[in-house]
């Protein structure tokens, strides 16, 4: 169970291990962008980290970067294919960052760090929860940056409702560096603080 | 050399493996993919042709900017031109579908597939992003920098002058093609 929970506070993916920044920082405009990044992760996370894990001891020593990049590639460019066909608006939104979950460090970060050395259910766990983890930060980020910066939550449009809430009083005069990138740098710093205050007092507190 | 053949020839395998579930994944997925693009492109018409009707369409070769455009019609007389243009963005191309009068002024503008940033330039798919467009052209130059547009408009284009200008390029090409090509 630990392999789970680990992932979503206390080696949080974005928050203390510090992976995939790139695209938390570019896609964290918009609540759906964020859940829809999240999903795209947490799938290519779950289909690396099992396959990595299955095949440890047939992938070569040498060669182990390219077959991770091989197979991470493969789960990523099916994400994109559904994605296009079956959400393209989120497609729309996305854009390259779709194709770029490949590069993101966290994926790659797991399969060398714990995948390769775990059994297929230890990699589930650890996958499932860095992927939960890396979302969770990704929508808290783009929740603030969204609510400052346009004065929306941008959610799935359902039948009559547009998905969009639009809060009184902020959208009409929003605070707009938040929408542009030094806000998604000004947010993450902020709860990068909160994070390492909250564990300093934790720690402080043990030791007390 | 037997360690090479075994390395090489187990990531080949693994290699091989993955190619073949791409092209199984992508066989599911290609109709959805058409099919969305499809609506997409008629959608997109639909947005610009107004009250006209778009003929079929006819390829452009050999112009950087100008890959097609559709003739309209309205009552029976021709009422301009759609052209499917190429601009390029931040991001990459962007796919651009404009509506043109006879003389080259443009009527509709709207943005297709494109790479630009969500929140910034990708603002320039809503219907009124376009609205700083619509009518030059002809008499009125297409509005290529922010010192041609009102202090609002300049606002709202700020961290995507890019995308923009980008736009703008496409359009005036697209007004030239028109005024030069078509409308004689």
């Amino acid at each position: 169970m630990g392999n789970f929970t680990k992932g979503i506070l206390k080696e949080n993916p974005i928050f203390i291990i510090m992976l995939g920044l790139c695209p938390t920082l570019a896609v964290s405009t918009q609540v759906v962008n964020a859940i829809g990044m999240g999903v795209g992760v947490i799938f290519v996370l779950l289909g690396s980290n099992i396959f990595v894990s299955l095949l440890k001891n047939f992938i070569p020593e040498k060669v182990r970067i390219p077959s991770y990049i091989v197979i991470i590639a493969s789960f990523v460019t099916m994400v994109d294919l559904f994605m296009q066909g079956y959400a393209p608006s989120l497609s729309k939104n996305l854009g390259v960052f779709v194709q770029l979950i490949v590069v993101n460090c966290i994926i790659l970060g797991r399969a060398e760090a714990f995948a390769k050395k775990s059994n297929v259910k230890d990699a589930v766990l650890d996958a499932l929860g860095m992927g939960v983890g890396f979302t969770l930060g990704l929508l808290l980020i783009s929740l603030i940056r969204e609510v400052l910066g346009s004065g929306t939550i941008t959610l799935f449009a359902i039948g009559n409702f547009d998905g969009v809430i639009r809060l009184p009083g902020l959208s009409e005069s929003p605070v707009r560096v938040m929408a542009l990138a030094p806000g998604a740098l000004l947010v993450i710093g902020y709860l990068k603080a909160l994070f390492n205050w909250t564990e300093a007092r934790r720690s402080k507190e043990a030791t007390a | 050399m037997n360690d090479v053949v075994n390395v090489g020839g187990k990531l080949a395998l693994i290699c091989a493996v993955a190619a073949i579930a791409l092209g199984l994944v992508n066989a599911v997925t290609a109709p959805a993919i058409d099919k969305v693009k499809e609506q997409q492109l008629s959608a997109a018409l639909d947005a610009v042709r107004g009250t006209a009707e778009a003929g079929e369409e006819r390829l452009v070769e050999g112009e950087p900017i100008v890959d097609g455009y559709y003739a309209l019609v309205q009552d029976g007389t021709s009422a301009g031109y759609i052209l499917r243009l190429t601009g390029t963005g931040y991001a990459g191309d962007m796919e651009i579908l404009a509506a043109y009068r006879q003389d080259g002024e443009i009527k509709a503008v709207a943005l297709m597939n494109n790479s630009e940033t969500p929140g910034l330039g990708k603002e320039a798919e809503k219907p009124a992003y376009m609205e700083k467009y619509i009518g030059t052209g002809a008499g009125h130059p297409v509005p290529m920098n922010k010192q041609q547009l009102t202090q609002e408009e300049a606002d709202a284009i700020s961290g995507a002058s890019i995308t923009f200008m980008g736009i703008a390029q496409a359009l005036k090409a697209g007004s030239d093609y028109v005024k030069e090509q078509l409308g004689k």
